[in-house]
């Protein structure tokens, strides 16, 4: 034991309640020897089993677990222990789409406890994720391995880089720890498989889940959209795209705000973007989730025509004449129709 | 035979070849004299293999894969298993300015320019090392720079676009960099640009950038000062020569302490002016072929078809001395006869010639140079 290295040395309980995901938690609930079938069974595991429903709930419902107080040792095992009772229901559900939320709602709700630590635990848990951090400075390669350049202020262009390590704020690297956070834990829930007995206890809260993504999906339906009505820099972004090319970022922010805004949902949009050959269905999905707010909480809009002619991405027609913006563009276009 | 291809086989005889790291899970291919495609899609086990190749076709370019696969020989992408990728910048004269107008020479010091603000990126900003770093003359017009750090291998493209982004200032904020502060004043309140040239990355480049260019233009009589301010883009005379008169010692000194008076023209021209030289900082490196982590690059060591030049290793550290048409060069100095077509005037070897249409005799290194660059017939 002396000569493993755990990142955290001697974590308490509450830190792994709030951060049941790192690895000295799984080692923790490993010790405690529990069954699968005590978990799931077991009156002394009650709570933990009801909070567990109630994370997967919250973040197919809301994209977000709320904390809950720990203010014994008890309620910290609990909330512990909730955490692979979570896993199992969300894994049970067999669908991608509450896999994807789950963890994204798991990593939102480290990050808002994370932004609050101090910059030697933010320290700490970058080490877990094998993030390279130095005081507020991150390793370049683990900054744009986790950090979302296609927003014009992650670019790293637009960073502070010494020497190799980008400057950041406090809450930046918990926001790259929460990119991180995400991966794992969908990764590892893409692997999973759910014990048998898991619907026995909860297959109501699984069909209430499914009931609720199929409605959810259904949400996301919506009007005609004329691609025959788009700007000429936007046809050009599609085709670029769907052929494959390699479009820089800001064509894919373009493209992807300009769709959103026009009403397409993320399915859709994904389509266009899935001939890609570098096309990675989960990383896009990310990208164009954050960019149209379902993450971010920031629903980005298209940029101006004279971004865009900047970016070398303007391909003007006669009616470009007329407009300042893409939407404008096309509004006037269908208001002709 | 080809005059060339015979000059190249002699070469490829005993070539001094610099074997790429990981070695046999790379893509070569070959170009060949007197064939217009590609043979691609080769790979070697042993070293011995790949120059006995060289011997028997004697190619006019050979190329290897920047990227390493787990079946290098396969026909697909997908079949041959991306493992990782040299970074690689590819400084070429197609992207400098003016190129069209510039003699060979001058090109090639033109684009050594640009690989020395790369190195500088590289090394100030990216950290890395000149141990990770190797500079290779590419036997044409330019340069290319490998790194090759562990770190980098595994990066993909998005993340290769993001450092080329970086040193080509693509996608840069000015206002999220040089930020804007307002002072109250009496009855109103200006607004001061803050800058600081000992920060790191862009801000810092920008600061120093600024700071520099105002020194240079205080330095210059006023009338060369004028012209070196409207050549900043929307800088018009008038605006030019009430800044030149702004710049007291005074200010000078308040802008190298970072504050940027808006009050006056200044406050006109600090965009463009930032834009402008940061854009005069851009590095031209090539970034569709640096994004993308399957090209193929020119083999160390092998002979440029177009110019019979090497593709030469060059020490970081004396960029400076290196010199293509000294350094790159191969072949021997006995006469050989040529039908010159263009005439040129060239130095090569630390020789000045100047070659005039008709049958000549020169030096064997210059005559393959003239007859590659179709100057000259053998
Ligand atoms: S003018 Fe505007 S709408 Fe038209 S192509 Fe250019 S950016 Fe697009």
């Amino acid at each position: 034991m002396f000569f493993k290295w755990f990142p955290f040395n001697f974590v308490e309980l509450s830190t792994m309640a709030r951060y049941p995901f790192i690895s000295a938690a799984k080692e923790w609930v490993k010790n405690e020897k529990a069954t699968i079938e005590e978990i799931l069974f077991d009156d002394i595991y009650e709570r933990a089993r009801g909070r567990g429903a109630e994370r997967v709930m919250q973040a197919v419902i809301a994209g977000f677990i709320k904390d809950i107080p720990l203010l014994s040792e008890i309620d910290c095992v609990m909330e512990i222990f909730s955490y692979p009772v979570a896993r199992m229901i969300v894994v049970a559900s067999g669908s991608e789409y509450v896999i994807r939320r789950y963890a994204l709602a798991e990593a939102k709700r480290a990050y808002e406890n994370l932004k609050n630590e101090s910059i030697n635990f933010i320290e700490k848990m970058a080490d877990e994720f094998g993030m390279r951090i130095n005081g507020n400075r991150m390793y370049f390669v683990d900054y744009l391995r986790y950090a979302p350049t296609w927003d014009i202020k992650w670019k790293l262009v637009n960073r502070e880089l010494k020497k190799g390590e980008v400057v950041l704020e406090k809450h930046e690297i918990a926001r790259l720890l929460q990119e991180a956070i995400r991966k794992k834990i969908y990764n590892e829930l893409t692997y999973m498989y759910p014990p048998p007995e898991i619907k026995k206890v909860f297959g109501d809260v699984i069909d209430e889940i499914k009931s609720r993504v199929s409605f959810r999906e259904k949400e996301n339906k919506i009007e005609e959209v004329d691609a025959r009505l788009f700007p000429p820099c936007i046809k050009n972004l599609v085709s670029a795209t769907k052929s494959g090319m390699n479009v820089p970022h800001v064509g894919r922010f373009t493209l992807v705000t300009f769709l959103n805004a026009v009403g397409m949902s993320v399915e859709e949009i994904l389509k266009i973007f899935s001939s890609s050959p570098d096309f990675n269905a989960e990383k896009t999905r990310y990208q164009i989730e954050h960019i149209t707010g379902k993450i971010s909480g920031t629903n980005y809009t298209p940029p101006k025509c004279d971004t865009i002619r900047t970016w070398g991405l303007c391909f003007p027609d006669d009616i470009c004449r007329r407009v300042k913006h893409p939407l404008s563009y096309y509004r006037l276009k269908r208001r002709r129709k | 035979m080809n005059f060339l291809r015979k000059k190249f086989m002699e070469y490829y005889s005993n070539p001094s070849i610099e074997f790429p790291a990981r070695f046999d899970r790379r893509e070569y291919a070959f170009i060949l004299f007197g064939e217009g495609g590609m043979r691609r899609h080769i790979s070697f086990l042993s070293r011995d293999d790949l120059l006995s190749y060289l011997r028997k076709n004697s190619p006019a370019h050979v190329y290897y894969s920047s990227a390493y696969y787990r079946h290098p020989d396969a026909g697909t992408m997908r079949e041959k298993e991306w493992m990782g990728a040299d970074l690689i910048f590819d400084l070429d004269a197609d992207h400098i300015p003016n190129a069209i107008q510039m003699s060979y020479e001058e090109m090639l010091l033109e684009v050594k320019k640009e690989l020395e603000k790369l190195l500088s990126f590289l090394m100030e900003d990216f950290g890395f090392e000149k141990r990770h770093i190797r500079l290779y003359f590419s036997g044409g017009r330019g340069y290319h720079c490998h790194v090759s750090h562990p770190d980098v291998i595994p990066l993909g493209s998005q993340e290769r676009r993001e450092i080329v982004d970086y040193v080509t200032a693509r996608g840069l904020n000015f206002k999220g960099i040089v930020k804007e502060k307002s002072i109250p004043k009496e009855y109103f309140s200006d607004k001061t640009l803050e800058i600081n040239p000992k920060r790191g990355g862009w801000s810092g480049r920008i600061a120093r950038g600024i700071i520099e260019f105002l020194r240079e233009v205080k330095k210059m009589e006023r009338e060369k000062a004028i012209k070196k301010l409207m050549e900043l883009d929307g800088i018009g005379e008038k605006t030019a020569s009430s800044l030149y008169d702004f710049l007291t010692e005074e200010r000078i000194r308040r802008i190298e302490d970072g504050k940027i008076d808006q009050s006056t023209e200044f406050k006109r021209i600090a965009i463009p002016l930032i834009k402008k030289l940061s854009v005069s900082m851009q590095s031209s490196t090539d970034e569709p072929v640096t994004g993308d982590i399957k090209r193929l690059i020119r083999l160390p060591g092998s002979l440029h078809g177009k110019t019979g030049l090497r593709v030469t290793n060059v020490d970081v550290d004396n960029l400076h001395e290196f010199n293509p048409l000294r350094d790159a060069v191969v072949f021997g100095e006995n006469g050989i006869k040529v039908v010159v077509e263009k005439p040129l005037s060239i130095e090569m070897m630390e020789n000045k010639f100047k070659i005039e249409r008709g049958v000549r005799e020169v030096p064997e290194y210059l005559a393959v140079f003239l007859v590659a660059r179709g100057f000259a017939t053998a």
